[in-house]
Protein backbone atom coordinates (compact mmCIF):
# COMPACT_ATOMS: atom_id res chain seq x y z
CA UNK A 1 0.00 0.00 0.00
CA UNK A 2 3.35 2.27 0.03
CA UNK A 3 2.66 5.38 -2.08
CA UNK A 4 -1.31 5.23 -2.35
CA UNK A 5 -3.14 8.35 -1.95
CA UNK A 6 -0.28 10.40 -3.47
CA UNK A 7 1.92 12.79 -1.22
CA UNK A 8 4.72 15.25 -0.85
CA UNK A 9 8.27 14.44 -1.27
CA UNK A 10 8.42 13.82 2.40
CA UNK A 11 5.89 11.34 2.06
CA UNK A 12 3.19 13.01 4.05
CA UNK A 13 -0.63 12.52 2.00
CA UNK A 14 -1.22 15.68 0.54
CA UNK A 15 -4.99 17.08 0.30
CA UNK A 16 -5.37 17.25 -3.37
CA UNK A 17 -7.63 20.24 -4.43
CA UNK A 18 -8.28 19.70 -7.98
CA UNK A 19 -10.20 16.49 -7.80
CA UNK A 20 -12.12 16.93 -5.21
CA UNK A 21 -13.51 20.01 -7.41
CA UNK A 22 -14.10 17.99 -10.06
CA UNK A 23 -16.19 15.83 -8.42
CA UNK A 24 -18.10 19.01 -6.58
CA UNK A 25 -19.04 20.13 -9.76
CA UNK A 26 -19.88 16.53 -11.06
CA UNK A 27 -22.39 16.72 -8.27
CA UNK A 28 -23.69 20.25 -8.67
CA UNK A 29 -24.09 20.05 -12.23
CA UNK A 30 -26.04 16.42 -11.46
CA UNK A 31 -28.56 18.40 -8.72
CA UNK A 32 -29.26 21.10 -10.98
CA UNK A 33 -30.46 19.25 -13.38
CA UNK A 34 -32.44 17.09 -11.58
CA UNK A 35 -34.20 20.32 -9.85
CA UNK A 36 -34.94 22.22 -13.29
CA UNK A 37 -36.99 19.12 -14.52
CA UNK A 38 -38.28 20.46 -17.80
CA UNK A 39 -41.45 22.80 -17.44
CA UNK A 40 -44.09 22.68 -19.95
CA UNK A 41 -46.02 26.07 -20.41
CA UNK A 42 -47.37 26.11 -16.64
CA UNK A 43 -49.59 27.98 -14.94
CA UNK A 44 -48.04 28.46 -11.46
CA UNK A 45 -52.03 29.39 -10.27
CA UNK A 46 -53.32 25.63 -10.81
CA UNK A 47 -53.12 23.00 -7.95
CA UNK A 48 -52.60 19.68 -10.25
CA UNK A 49 -54.43 16.62 -8.83
CA UNK A 50 -52.34 14.12 -6.70
CA UNK A 51 -51.94 10.98 -8.59
CA UNK A 52 -48.91 8.83 -7.21
CA UNK A 53 -49.53 5.76 -9.78
CA UNK A 54 -49.22 8.51 -13.30
CA UNK A 55 -46.92 7.47 -15.81
CA UNK A 56 -43.82 9.73 -16.66
CA UNK A 57 -44.43 12.04 -19.35
CA UNK A 58 -42.46 10.50 -23.00
CA UNK A 59 -39.54 12.82 -23.44
CA UNK A 60 -40.09 11.98 -27.03
CA UNK A 61 -43.63 13.26 -26.88
CA UNK A 62 -43.08 16.66 -25.26
CA UNK A 63 -42.08 18.93 -28.39
CA UNK A 64 -45.72 17.44 -29.39
CA UNK A 65 -47.77 18.71 -26.61
CA UNK A 66 -49.77 21.54 -25.95
CA UNK A 67 -50.54 22.71 -22.42
CA UNK A 68 -54.24 23.13 -22.06
CA UNK A 69 -54.45 24.82 -18.16
CA UNK A 70 -57.81 25.52 -16.46
CA UNK A 71 -57.74 27.39 -13.88
CA UNK A 72 -60.51 27.65 -11.60
CA UNK A 73 -61.35 30.63 -9.84
CA UNK A 74 -62.94 30.39 -6.47
CA UNK A 75 -64.23 33.81 -5.90
CA UNK A 76 -65.87 33.71 -8.85
CA UNK A 77 -66.73 30.23 -9.42
CA UNK A 78 -65.54 30.06 -13.17
CA UNK A 79 -62.92 27.87 -14.76
CA UNK A 80 -60.52 30.19 -17.16
CA UNK A 81 -58.86 28.38 -20.22
CA UNK A 82 -55.72 29.32 -20.92
CA UNK A 83 -53.50 28.04 -24.06
CA UNK A 84 -49.91 29.16 -24.96
CA UNK A 85 -50.03 32.20 -22.67
CA UNK A 86 -53.90 33.37 -24.03
CA UNK A 87 -57.17 32.83 -22.14
CA UNK A 88 -60.10 31.68 -24.07
CA UNK A 89 -63.37 33.20 -23.02
CA UNK A 90 -65.60 31.36 -25.09
CA UNK A 91 -63.60 27.41 -25.86
CA UNK A 92 -65.25 27.81 -29.55
CA UNK A 93 -62.09 29.93 -30.21
CA UNK A 94 -59.93 27.10 -29.23
CA UNK A 95 -61.35 24.06 -32.01
CA UNK A 96 -59.89 26.43 -35.39
CA UNK A 97 -56.21 26.57 -32.76
CA UNK A 98 -56.74 23.20 -32.31
CA UNK A 99 -57.14 22.35 -36.29
CA UNK A 100 -54.28 24.59 -37.14
CA UNK A 101 -51.74 22.69 -34.63
CA UNK A 102 -53.25 19.01 -35.99
CA UNK A 103 -52.49 19.94 -38.93
CA UNK A 104 -49.48 21.07 -38.12
CA UNK A 105 -48.02 18.32 -36.36
CA UNK A 106 -50.36 15.05 -36.85
CA UNK A 107 -49.24 13.61 -33.66
CA UNK A 108 -49.79 16.68 -31.39
CA UNK A 109 -51.17 15.86 -28.36
CA UNK A 110 -53.18 18.24 -25.29
CA UNK A 111 -52.42 17.58 -22.07
CA UNK A 112 -54.76 18.78 -19.83
CA UNK A 113 -53.70 20.45 -16.45
CA UNK A 114 -56.94 21.18 -14.68
CA UNK A 115 -56.96 22.36 -11.11
CA UNK A 116 -58.00 20.30 -8.99
CA UNK A 117 -61.10 21.79 -7.39
CA UNK A 118 -62.54 22.30 -10.74
CA UNK A 119 -65.98 20.58 -11.43
CA UNK A 120 -65.58 17.39 -14.20
CA UNK A 121 -67.83 19.90 -16.34
CA UNK A 122 -65.14 22.30 -17.22
CA UNK A 123 -62.55 19.54 -17.89
CA UNK A 124 -65.41 18.14 -20.05
CA UNK A 125 -66.28 20.86 -22.27
CA UNK A 126 -62.29 21.36 -22.55
CA UNK A 127 -62.27 17.76 -24.14
CA UNK A 128 -65.21 18.54 -26.37
CA UNK A 129 -62.75 21.26 -27.68
CA UNK A 130 -59.94 19.06 -28.29
CA UNK A 131 -62.01 16.73 -29.91
CA UNK A 132 -63.86 19.00 -32.35
CA UNK A 133 -60.01 20.58 -32.75
CA UNK A 134 -59.74 16.83 -34.40
CA UNK A 135 -56.81 16.05 -31.97
CA UNK A 136 -57.65 12.35 -29.77
CA UNK A 137 -54.59 11.43 -28.35
CA UNK A 138 -54.90 13.75 -24.53
CA UNK A 139 -53.25 13.42 -21.18
CA UNK A 140 -54.06 14.57 -17.93
CA UNK A 141 -51.63 16.38 -16.18
CA UNK A 142 -51.27 15.16 -12.37
CA UNK A 143 -48.43 15.54 -9.95
CA UNK A 144 -46.08 13.01 -8.45
CA UNK A 145 -47.18 14.24 -4.38
CA UNK B 1 -5.59 60.77 -6.61
CA UNK B 2 -1.73 59.90 -7.08
CA UNK B 3 -1.61 57.52 -3.80
CA UNK B 4 -4.03 55.20 -6.02
CA UNK B 5 -1.58 54.25 -8.21
CA UNK B 6 1.10 53.88 -5.32
CA UNK B 7 2.51 50.40 -5.13
CA UNK B 8 4.78 48.33 -3.17
CA UNK B 9 7.44 47.09 -5.35
CA UNK B 10 6.84 43.40 -4.42
CA UNK B 11 3.03 42.99 -3.99
CA UNK B 12 2.13 40.75 -1.04
CA UNK B 13 -1.52 40.59 -1.70
CA UNK B 14 -1.71 37.38 -3.79
CA UNK B 15 -3.93 38.28 -6.99
CA UNK B 16 -4.04 34.82 -8.09
CA UNK B 17 -6.91 32.13 -8.53
CA UNK B 18 -8.25 31.73 -4.90
CA UNK B 19 -9.85 28.25 -4.33
CA UNK B 20 -10.67 28.23 -1.37
CA UNK B 21 -13.59 30.61 -1.55
CA UNK B 22 -14.90 29.15 -4.65
CA UNK B 23 -15.23 25.42 -3.10
CA UNK B 24 -17.15 27.05 -0.34
CA UNK B 25 -19.66 29.17 -3.16
CA UNK B 26 -19.53 25.64 -4.82
CA UNK B 27 -20.56 23.95 -1.69
CA UNK B 28 -23.55 26.24 -0.80
CA UNK B 29 -24.69 26.13 -4.46
CA UNK B 30 -24.44 22.51 -4.64
CA UNK B 31 -26.06 21.97 -0.89
CA UNK B 32 -28.98 24.23 -2.05
CA UNK B 33 -29.98 22.32 -5.01
CA UNK B 34 -29.95 19.24 -3.20
CA UNK B 35 -32.05 20.56 -0.52
CA UNK B 36 -34.56 21.53 -3.34
CA UNK B 37 -33.95 17.93 -5.19
CA UNK B 38 -36.04 16.09 -2.58
CA UNK B 39 -39.08 18.96 -2.62
CA UNK B 40 -39.16 18.72 -6.39
CA UNK B 41 -42.56 17.68 -7.82
CA UNK B 42 -42.48 15.75 -10.77
CA UNK B 43 -45.68 16.58 -13.42
CA UNK B 44 -46.82 13.13 -14.61
CA UNK B 45 -49.55 12.48 -16.77
CA UNK B 46 -52.46 10.06 -18.01
CA UNK B 47 -52.19 9.44 -21.44
CA UNK B 48 -56.33 8.39 -22.98
CA UNK B 49 -58.03 8.52 -26.44
CA UNK B 50 -60.68 10.59 -26.83
CA UNK B 51 -64.11 8.33 -27.96
CA UNK B 52 -64.85 7.68 -31.28
CA UNK B 53 -61.73 8.51 -32.76
CA UNK B 54 -59.74 5.41 -31.63
CA UNK B 55 -59.87 3.14 -35.12
CA UNK B 56 -60.99 -0.50 -35.09
CA UNK B 57 -58.53 -2.89 -36.64
CA UNK B 58 -60.51 -5.38 -37.62
CA UNK B 59 -64.30 -6.07 -37.25
CA UNK B 60 -64.02 -9.78 -36.00
CA UNK B 61 -62.06 -9.04 -32.07
CA UNK B 62 -64.44 -9.41 -29.36
CA UNK B 63 -66.34 -7.09 -27.92
CA UNK B 64 -64.78 -5.46 -25.17
CA UNK B 65 -66.45 -5.97 -21.44
CA UNK B 66 -67.57 -2.63 -21.03
CA UNK B 67 -67.28 -1.36 -17.56
CA UNK B 68 -69.28 1.86 -16.22
CA UNK B 69 -67.65 3.92 -13.43
CA UNK B 70 -69.89 6.83 -11.94
CA UNK B 71 -68.66 9.69 -9.92
CA UNK B 72 -71.36 11.65 -8.51
CA UNK B 73 -71.12 15.15 -7.24
CA UNK B 74 -70.34 14.55 -3.30
CA UNK B 75 -67.20 12.16 -4.96
CA UNK B 76 -68.82 8.24 -4.34
CA UNK B 77 -67.79 5.99 -6.81
CA UNK B 78 -70.23 3.65 -8.51
CA UNK B 79 -68.40 0.61 -10.41
CA UNK B 80 -71.38 -0.49 -12.59
CA UNK B 81 -74.02 0.78 -10.08
CA UNK B 82 -72.21 -0.76 -6.89
CA UNK B 83 -70.94 1.83 -4.55
CA UNK B 84 -67.35 1.03 -3.99
CA UNK B 85 -65.34 2.97 -0.77
CA UNK B 86 -66.13 6.08 0.73
CA UNK B 87 -66.14 9.49 -0.76
CA UNK B 88 -63.37 10.52 1.20
CA UNK B 89 -60.71 7.84 0.54
CA UNK B 90 -58.77 8.85 -2.08
CA UNK B 91 -56.61 5.46 -3.00
CA UNK B 92 -59.94 3.91 -3.55
CA UNK B 93 -58.25 0.53 -2.64
CA UNK B 94 -62.02 -1.50 -3.13
CA UNK B 95 -62.42 0.05 -6.88
CA UNK B 96 -58.99 -0.77 -7.51
CA UNK B 97 -59.18 -4.37 -6.23
CA UNK B 98 -62.40 -4.98 -8.18
CA UNK B 99 -61.11 -3.63 -11.24
CA UNK B 100 -58.03 -5.38 -11.06
CA UNK B 101 -60.18 -8.35 -10.79
CA UNK B 102 -62.60 -7.91 -13.71
CA UNK B 103 -59.84 -7.31 -16.04
CA UNK B 104 -58.01 -10.60 -14.93
CA UNK B 105 -61.41 -12.48 -16.15
CA UNK B 106 -61.45 -10.33 -19.19
CA UNK B 107 -57.70 -11.47 -19.96
CA UNK B 108 -58.66 -14.92 -19.15
CA UNK B 109 -61.35 -14.75 -21.62
CA UNK B 110 -59.33 -13.16 -24.24
CA UNK B 111 -61.27 -9.96 -23.84
CA UNK B 112 -60.00 -6.95 -23.49
CA UNK B 113 -61.79 -4.22 -20.95
CA UNK B 114 -63.21 -1.02 -21.86
CA UNK B 115 -64.00 1.43 -18.83
CA UNK B 116 -66.04 4.28 -19.35
CA UNK B 117 -66.40 6.80 -16.74
CA UNK B 118 -69.20 9.25 -16.04
CA UNK B 119 -68.32 12.21 -14.07
CA UNK B 120 -71.42 14.22 -12.77
CA UNK B 121 -71.19 17.93 -13.53
CA UNK B 122 -70.11 19.13 -10.32
CA UNK B 123 -68.33 16.15 -9.58
CA UNK B 124 -64.42 17.30 -8.39
CA UNK B 125 -61.74 16.45 -11.51
CA UNK B 126 -59.56 15.59 -8.42
CA UNK B 127 -62.30 12.46 -8.23
CA UNK B 128 -61.97 11.87 -12.05
CA UNK B 129 -58.08 11.95 -11.41
CA UNK B 130 -58.39 9.50 -8.14
CA UNK B 131 -60.41 6.88 -10.72
CA UNK B 132 -57.70 7.31 -13.00
CA UNK B 133 -54.85 6.70 -10.71
CA UNK B 134 -56.92 3.35 -9.49
CA UNK B 135 -57.57 2.41 -13.26
CA UNK B 136 -53.72 2.97 -13.68
CA UNK B 137 -53.16 0.56 -10.68
CA UNK B 138 -55.41 -1.87 -11.62
CA UNK B 139 -53.38 -1.79 -14.91
CA UNK B 140 -56.46 -0.43 -17.35
CA UNK B 141 -55.52 1.57 -20.07
CA UNK B 142 -58.27 1.49 -22.07
CA UNK B 143 -60.79 4.32 -20.95
CA UNK B 144 -62.97 6.66 -22.36
CA UNK B 145 -64.88 9.46 -20.76
CA UNK B 146 -68.52 10.02 -21.47
CA UNK B 147 -69.56 13.85 -22.05
CA UNK B 148 -72.60 14.12 -18.95
CA UNK B 149 -73.74 11.87 -16.45
CA UNK B 150 -76.20 8.99 -17.84
CA UNK B 151 -79.75 9.86 -17.72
Amino acid sequence: MAGGGGGGESGEPEFQIAPMIDVLLVLLIFFMSITSAEVLKVDKNIVLPVSPNAKKRDPEMTKHEIAVNVRWDVKQGKAFVNVDDREYPDLALLVPYFQEKKQKDPKVRAVIRGDKSLPAIDIQRVMNAVGEGGIADISFAASNK
Amino acid sequence: MKGRHKRKPHAEVNLGFQIAPMIDVVFVIMLYFMVMAGAVQVENAHNTKLPGTVQVESSDTPMPDEIAIRIEDDGQVYLNDDPLDTPENKNLPELAVNLNQLRESSEASKSEVLVTIYANEQAKYERVVDVLDALSRAKITNVTFQAGAPE
